[in-house]
C-alpha cells in the first residue's frame, strides 16, 4: 500500500527540473501508458467483475424481493424486508449465527495457540525443519471433503478407531457424532487437525524474520525462556498472528464443506453453519428470498468484521506487511 | 543462541515427534484403510496394519467406479483455470503494478474485498446464470468461476513481484524498441517467476479443493469434480470407506507433490497474504 504513494514522487521531482518541452512529451507518454495500464487490466476485472459483483447486487436484489419458484426459473417481484424478517425471526439461524461463532472463536483460538507451540518446537530444529515444513503443508493442502469423510471413519460408531481407543480406555461406545454437544466438539477437532498446520507455518515464517539480536540482549538481561517468551518473541510475533488469525476468522466464517460431509449439519441442527443453512434453504428447501438473505447477512458479517479487525490490528498487519 | 542442554534437546525431539503424529497418523489411517478387505475396514476391532494387504479397493474406485473420471474433472478444470488466472492476473498484476494508472490503489482494494467474500453469497445467481447459458454440468461452469476467484490473490502476488523489479530493467526494453507487451514477455516476466509459481500453485490447489460451486453446477456423474465424487459417494446409510479412501490417496498425489516440489513458493505465499487455505 505504501509502495504505491513511494512510486510517484520520483517523476514529481523530475518534472520539476525538466524544460517545459520535455514536460509535455512526458505528460503524453504517461498518458498513453495509463491506457495501457486499463488495457491491460481490462481482461481481469472484467472477469471478476462477471464472477463476483453481478452475483452480489443480484444477492441483494433477491434478498430484498419477493422470489417465486416456477417451473421455468424465478420471478422477483416487490420491495421487502419480508425475507430478513423470517431469517432474523427464525430459531435455526439465531442457533446457526451462535454456532458458526463459536466455532470460529473456538478453532481459531486453538490452532494458534497450538499453531505457535509447533512453530517454536520447529523454530529450534536444524535439518528437520524443512522436512516437518513439507509434512504440515500436507494436511493445508489436502481436499477439505476427503478430511471430512476421513473423520467420518474416525468416528464411526461401530468400527472407528476412537470408538476402540474410547473403549479401550474404559469410557464405553459413545455415539460420537450422535450427541450435539460432542458432534459439535468432532467437527472441531477435524477442523484443529487440518488447519493447525497452516497457523504453524505462518507464525514460523514470522519467526525466522525476527531479528536475533534481541534474543541475545535478552540472554544478557538474564531472563530465562519463558520470559523472554512473553516479553520479546510474543509482541515482536504479533502482527504475524494477526494476520492468520485474520485468516482463519474468515475461512471459517464460510465454514460449509466440513459440516455439510462429515454431519450434513446433524444431528437435528447442532453443527448447521450458516453457509450451510444458506444453501439448505436454497438448494433444498428452494426458498430463495430467505436462502439470499442468510447469504446476504453472512457475507455483511464477514466484511464487517473484517473491517473491524483492519481498524484494530491496522498498526500490526501494516507492520506485518512491511517487513 | 541458546545453550542446547541434554534435556532441551530431548524435550525438543519428543515435541518434534508429537508434532508429527499429529499430522501424520489420521493421513496414515487413510492410506492404510485403501489397502485392506472389505473385512478388514469395517472389522469391530480396527486393523493397526492393513492384512491381508488389497487392492482391491483401488480396482474399485477405478475399474467399476468413475473416479478415474473425477480425477481427469478436475485436472481439465484446475489447469485451464490457473492458466487463464496467471495469462489475465499478469497482465493486471503488471498494470497495477507498474503502470500510472488513476484509481490503481481502490481498485486493488475492491478486488482485495471480493477475495474474501463468502462463496454461499453469489452461489444462488450463478447457479441461474449458469442455468440460463446452458452451462450446468460443463467444464467452463467450474472454470470461469475458479479463474474469477483466484484472480484477485494472484493480481496482489504478482503485483508485489513487480514492484520489487527494478525500473532499469523496463527502461532497457524501451531503448531496445521493444513494445511494452514485449518487454513485460521477455525481460520482466522471468523476473517475477517465483511470483507466478506461488500464484499458480495457490490457484491450483484452490481449484482442486473447491467444493460448494463444483456441487452446486456440476453435479452430474461425467462432471463431477473429486470433492463432490468423493462426497456423494455411497449410499446415506453405507459409505464404503474402502474405495473412497483409494480414490482419495490418488487424489492426493498430484497436490502433495506439487506443493513438496514449490513449498517454498507456498510459504511465501501463505505468509503475503493468503486468504484461501
Amino acid at each position: 500500500m505504501s509502495t504505491d504513494r513511494a512510486a510517484t514522487p520520483p517523476s514529481l521531482t523530475s518534472r520539476r527540473t525538466l524544460p517545459p518541452e520535455t514536460v509535455r512529451k512526458k505528460d503524453v507518454n504517461r498518458r498513453r501508458m495509463a491506457r495501457l495500464g486499463w488495457y491491460f487490466s481490462t481482461p481481469a476485472l472484467l472477469v471478476v467483475a462477471a464472477v463476483t459483483i453481478f452475483p452480489v447486487v443480484f444477492s441483494l436484489v433477491m434478498s430484498f424481493s419477493n422470489v417465486q419458484v416456477l417451473g421455468s426459473g424465478f420471478q422477483l417481484s416487490g420491495l421487502t424486508l419480508g425475507n430478513f424478517h423470517t431469517v432474523f425471526g427464525s430459531v435455526k439461524w439465531r442457533y446457526a449465527l451462535g454456532f458458526t461463532v463459536l466455532y470460529t472463536v473456538v478453532t481459531v483460538t486453538v490452532e494458534v495457540v497450538l499453531g505457535t507451540m509447533i512453530a517454536l518446537v520447529l523454530e529450534h530444529l536444524r535439518a528437520l525443519r524443512g522436512w516437518m515444513m513439507a509434512l504440515l503443508l500436507i494436511p493445508w493442502s489436502l481436499i477439505t471433503v476427503i478430511s471430512a469423510q476421513l473423520w467420518n471413519y474416525i468416528y464411526d460408531p461401530t468400527y472407528g478407531a476412537a470408538d476402540a481407543i474410547f473403549s479401550a480406555v474404559g469410557l464405553g461406545h459413545p455415539v460420537i457424532l450422535g450427541s450435539n454437544a460432542s458432534a459439535v466438539i468432532a467437527m472441531m477437532v477435524a477442523d484443529i487437525w487440518k488447519t493447525t498446520p497452516f497457523v504453524a507455518i505462518i507464525v514460523l515464517a514470522g519467526l525466522v524474520m525476527l531479528p536475533g539480536d534481541v534474543y541475545e540482549a535478552a540472554e544478557v538481561d538474564g531472563s530465562n525462556g519463558w520470559q523472554t517468551f512473553w516479553r520479546i518473541t510474543l509482541p515482536l510475533l504479533r502482527p504475524t498472528i494477526a494476520l492468520a488469525v485474520l485468516f482463519r476468522i474468515l475461512q471459517a466464517f464460510g465454514l460449509f464443506d466440513l459440516p455439510f460431509v462429515l454431519t450434513q449439519g446433524g444431528p437435528g441442527y447442532a453443527t448447521t453453519s450458516l453457509a450451510v443453512l444458506g444453501y439448505q434453504a436454497m438448494f433444498t428447501n428452494l426458498s430463495f428470498g430467505p436462502g439470499a438473505a442468510v447469504a446476504v447477512t453472512t457475507a455483511a458479517l464477514v466484511v464487517i468484521g473484517c473491517i473491524l479487525f483492519l481498524r484494530v490490528f491496522r498498526a500490526q498487519v501494516n507492520e506485518g506487511e512491511e517487513s | 543462541m541458546r545453550k542446547r542442554t541434554m534435556g532441551h534437546r530431548i524435550g525438543l525431539a519428543i515435541a518434534s515427534a508429537l508434532t508429527a503424529l499429529f499430522v501424520v497418523l489420521p493421513i496414515y489411517w487413510m492410506v492404510s484403510t485403501s489397502f485392506k478387505t472389505d473385512a478388514g475396514v469395517s472389522a469391530p476391532s480396527p486393523q493397526w496394519f492393513p492384512n491381508p494387504i488389497s487392492g482391491g479397493s483401488y480396482t474399485n474406485a477405478f475399474v467399476d467406479n468413475s473416479f478415474g473420471r473425477y480425477i481427469l474433472n478436475s485436472v481439465v478444470v484446475a489447469v485451464a483455470a490457473t492458466i487463464i488466472v496467471l495469462a489475465l492476473g499478469t497482465l493486471a498484476g503488471y498494470a497495477l503494478g507498474r503502470l500510472p494508472m488513476r484509481g490503481k490503489f481502490t481498485t486493488l482494494m475492491v478486488l482485495l474485498m471480493i477475495s474474501v467474500f463468502p462463496a454461499i453469497a453469489v452461489i444462488a445467481p450463478l447457479y441461474l446464470l449458469m442455468r440460463e447459458l446452458g452451462w450446468l454440468n460443463s467444464y467452463q461452469a467450474l472454470i470461469l468461476p475458479y479463474a474469477a476467484f483466484n484472480l484477485p490473490f494472484a493480481i496482489w502476488i504478482l503485483r508485489n513481484y513487480f514492484l520489487g523489479i527494478p525500473r532499469e530493467m523496463e527502461e532497457m526494453g524501451r531503448i531496445d524498441g521493444a513494445n511494452p507487451l514485449r518487454t513485460l514477455w521477455s525481460i520482466i516476466l522471468p523476473m517475477a517467476l517465483p511470483g507466478l509459481f506461488t500464484a499458480g500453485v495457490f490457484t491450483f490447489t484452490a481449484c482442486w479443493t473447491e467444493f460448494l460451486m463444483a456441487l452446486s453446477f456440476n453435479s452430474s456423474n461425467d462432471f463431477r469434480t473429486i470433492p463432490v465424487g468423493i462426497a456423494l459417494f455411497g449410499s446415506p446409510h453405507i459409505t464404503p470407506y474402502g474405495t473412497l479412501f483409494a480414490a482419495s490417496t490418488v487424489a492426493v498425489i498430484p497436490i502433495a507433490v506439487l506443493v513438496l516440489v514449490f513449498r517454498k513458493s507456498v510459504v511465501s505465499g501463505l505468509t503475503s497474504g493468503a486468504v484461501k487455505g
